[in-house]
């Protein structure tokens, strides 16, 4: 004890000294800890806990994501089979339709065909009669003329039947 | 006599620096210019803390930053040594001890600071010495430690339980074994309560050691052309080139001193308060 006490006045430790600089370094420590290290030890916590935060959440974010995409090609598939079938009807439809629009045309065509024919029959058959009918006209005309004389109902019928025979032959 | 001289650069002890007060402020008579240091210092670091951490942000500005930065490093650091039940304790005392030592250490290497003063009766007297150059300052700092230590022990450990850490049996022996090796565990229980008692001393002179011989070497360095007796114009150019080295130097042992005093006081405390051993016995 006598030769730390003796160490000690050696290098001018005395009590008032001593004292006064154990208290301030006192001070030091008393306001640090109270207004400065609490104070970033809770920042320090709260930034550390909302960073956790973050993690979990970006954690949480990912697997929606990936859901989300695994929904979205679901859907896309899905999407991707219905709008095939749909145009698979779609195209079925339309083959039906042109089908049917054929068939209808053909048919239209076939009657306008029939109708022509006929048309062309009776017009065929009406021009012929008128033919014929100028031809016996002419005939007896010519044949007046040639004879000389007026010809007398009797004749008039026998030249009919006659170029009518001509004709038809 | 050459060496004795530049031994005998600075003295040993702090000077007072109002010696001519009597009267009320006579009570003043003991302020020291390192005692004003520490002052500077208190104020110093209190503001530069409160300046830090006034407005706390989430976002941290410089100041912040560049504070939250140094506590985060430093309890990280304690943490590691005092372990996690200890930490909230502590970290206080520790981080202060460091940042104050630190501030103090590197103060000592600011230009004026031990060379600006006066004479009296032919004795210079700075203004101002580093405080951890004074001897008052380095055992205060360890006997405040040590007191802290001494609560934080008991309180973690219980009086029986810590007189049973420091006399009892170690090594989980029991029977016979333990009857026969108890006067010997109580023997290096003695040297162990003699170790403790001298933590203090260890720590204040190693600290003051390192510090004040920091400080005498720079004086010395820097009137090394007078005391050779250069020419004039020679020693003024040794009194600037010379030291620039050793401040380098002085700057990193200002800030190892302060981690070496800081990590000390943490393995100290992680010593006592371990319950590593308890838990190994208790298996």
């Amino acid at each position: 004890m006598h030769v730390l006490t003796e160490l000690f006045e050696n290098f001018g430790v005395d009590w008032p000294k001593f004292l006064a600089q154990t208290i301030l370094f006192l001070i030091v420590y008393l306001i640090l800890r109270r207004f400065a290290f609490s104070s970033v030890i809770n920042m320090l916590e709260e930034r550390r806990r909302r960073i956790e935060e973050g993690q979990l959440n970006a954690e949480k974010i990912k697997k929606q994501l990936a859901e989300s995409e695994l929904r979205y090609e679901e859907i896309l598939r899905k999407a991707h089979a219905e709008s095939k079938a749909i145009i698979e009807e779609a195209r079925a439809a339309a083959e039906a339709s042109t089908n049917k629009e054929i068939q209808r045309a053909i048919k239209d065509a076939e009657g306008i065909i029939a109708h022509a024919k006929e048309a062309i029959a009776i017009d065929r058959q009406r021009m012929v009669e008128e033919v014929k009918r100028d031809m016996i006209s002419l005939v007896v005309n010519t044949t007046e003329k040639v004879a000389g004389k007026v010809l007398n109902q009797d004749d008039q019928q026998r030249l009919n039947k006659e170029a009518a025979q001509a004709l038809a032959s | 006599m050459s060496l004795f001289t530049l031994a005998a650069a600075v003295p040993i002890e702090a000077e007072p620096i109002l010696t001519k007060l009597h009267g009320f402020f006579g009570l003043l008579a003991s302020m020291t210019n390192s005692i004003l240091v520490s002052i500077i210092l208190v104020v110093t670091l209190v503001t530069w803390a409160q300046r830090a951490t006034r407005r706390m942000q989430l976002i941290p500005g410089p100041d912040q930053n560049f504070f939250e930065c140094i506590v985060e490093g430093l309890y990280g650091f304690f943490e590691g040594i005092v372990g996690h039940h200890m930490i909230a304790k502590s970290f206080g005392l520790l981080a202060s001890l460091f940042l104050y030592i630190v501030a103090a250490n590197w103060f000592g290497l600011l230009p004026g600071v031990g060379s600006i003063g006066w004479h009296e009766h032919e004795e210079f007297i700075p203004l101002l010495r580093p405080t951890t150059a004074d001897m008052n300052t380095t055992i205060g700092l360890a006997i405040v430690f040590m007191v802290f230590w001494l609560i934080w022990t008991l309180q973690e450990m219980g009086f029986v339980s810590f007189l049973k850490h420091i006399f009892g049996v170690k090594g989980g022996l029991k029977g016979f074994m333990a009857i026969a090796l108890m006067p010997i565990f109580f023997f290096v229980g003695i040297i162990e309560v003699v170790s403790i008692l001298i933590r203090p001393v260890s720590l204040s002179l190693r600290l003051f050691g390192n510090v004040f011989a920091g400080e005498n070497l720079l004086t010395t360095m820097m009137s090394l052309g007078h005391t050779l007796h250069f020419p004039l114009w020679l020693a003024h150019l040794c009194s600037v080139l010379l030291p620039i080295p050793f401040y380098f130097l002085e700057l990193l042992i200002g800030v190892l001193q302060a981690f070496v005093f800081a990590l000390l006081c943490a393995v100290y405390l992680n010593l006592s308060t371990s319950h590593d051993e308890v838990e190994a016995e208790n298996h």
